[in-house]
């Protein structure tokens, strides 16, 4: 982190956001735009170092005193500089957590899809006339997608969510 | 042109046979049938009937109908599958059940006979037709849903959380008989609440086709 000090804390300012950036799935930040400022170890650190102190920060609900008593040893300034990142990107990073948390059980859902489709006709019976709903389900499971799909009549649908009804009523009483 | 005409004058057409000619084999059975008595071939009719709804055929008591016309093994055979063939392929073409009597007086049989069959067939029609919609080829089926809600307290990730998910387990089957597939698969509040409302939209949209 003693590291940080070789860039003005002015600049520091992008180089936390674009540290959170890469945390929220978007663009990380690239060593050029930093020239000769840092060796490759250095730039690896520091940049592992910022993106932990975040995550740490949001995860453990710190005060703001820790926060500047952890970036005391820096430099003045520094620890104003990441304080104001903190507090503009706070909620950002938060459901960045959420979204780990969520993930870490072994199958999760990623996406889904559906296809509505009225069947004509059959070998069975020239005139079938039958609503089908196809359920397509995207599940991440141990990193790797997978994807499910389920093809349902009228009352596998109508069981399907009164089911996820009756969940819905907990889940709305969590909330 | 010639092969045209040729086409036109193949015969004539019946509505149980889905606007097709009849198939020799069934012809020739229709004269099979008339050997019994017409009361002995509504009760054969009513067997065919149990089979075709998927209820079981009473072997014994085919044979048992048929005895005093000292039909054998093969006739037996061929009256079970002449009128089975008659029966779901009508309900598979929704004729109704006059247009169906003079089909079958026209293709020679008996008018008591022709009567009997179809009281069966318009008793039976439309539990025929459930049947032939419900056997009809699936590419997969929702056989049931588990469902658990839990609250997140805490994660290494996130000190507080206090977020519900769902945890899901769908078991479906596929496109072979036999084959189920179990699905287990947590959602986040959020997905969920998409994938609700989305599923609700398409129920409305699949009600709104009746």
């Amino acid at each position: 982190m003693m590291s940080l000090r070789k860039l003005p804390s002015t600049e520091c300012q992008s180089l936390c956001h674009k540290v959170v950036d890469e945390l929220c799935g978007r663009e990380p930040p690239r060593i050029v735009d930093y020239g000769d400022t840092w060796s490759l170890g250095e730039w690896v650190g520091l940049t592992d170092c910022l993106s932990s102190l975040f995550r740490k920060t949001v995860g453990e609900n710190c005060s703001d005193e820790e926060v500047l008593a952890g970036l005391r040893d820096v430099g003045p300034g520094y620890g104003e500089t990441v304080l104001s990142v903190l507090e503009a990107r706070r909620e950002e990073i938060r459901q960045v957590l959420l979204k780990r948390t969520h993930l870490m059980s072994s199958t999760t859902l990623q996406d889904f899809d559906w296809q509505l489709k009225l069947a004509l006709s059959s070998d069975k019976i020239s005139s079938l006339q039958t609503p089908l709903l196809n359920l397509g389900l995207y599940v991440r499971e141990n990193g790797a997608l997978r994807s499910v799909a389920i093809e349902m009549g009228r009352e596998e649908l109508n069981t399907l969510i009164s089911s996820l009804e009756a969940a819905n009523k907990v889940v709305l009483q969590l909330k | 042109m010639v092969f045209y005409a040729g086409l036109v004058s193949a015969g004539p057409r019946f509505r149980f046979c889905g606007d097709l000619d009849c198939p020799d084999w069934v012809l020739a059975e229709i004269s099979t049938l008339a050997k019994i008595s017409s009361v002995k071939m509504k009760l054969l009719c009513a067997q065919v009937l149990k089979d075709l709804l998927g209820e079981g055929i009473d072997y014994e008591k085919v044979s048992k109908l048929t005895a005093d016309a000292k039909f054998e093994s093969g006739d037996i055979k061929a009256s079970v599958a002449v009128l089975s063939f008659i029966l779901s392929s009508a309900a598979k073409h929704n004729v109704e059940s006059e247009s169906l009597s003079s089909e079958l007086q026209q293709l020679g049989l008996p008018k008591e006979h022709t009567t009997g069959l179809c009281k069966s067939y318009e008793d039976k029609h439309s539990a025929l037709q459930d049947k032939l919609r419900e056997t009809s080829l699936r590419l997969g089926r929702l056989n049931s849903v588990s469902w658990r809600v839990d609250c997140i307290l805490s994660s290494s990730e996130l000190k507080e959380v206090n977020e519900p998910t769902v945890h899901l387990k769908l078991q479906a089957q596929g496109a072979e008989s036999g084959s189920t597939e179990t699905t287990v698969v947590s959602v986040s509040a959020d997905k969920f609440r998409v994938l609700l409302t989305e599923l609700k939209q398409a129920q409305a949209m699949m009600n709104a086709l009746q």
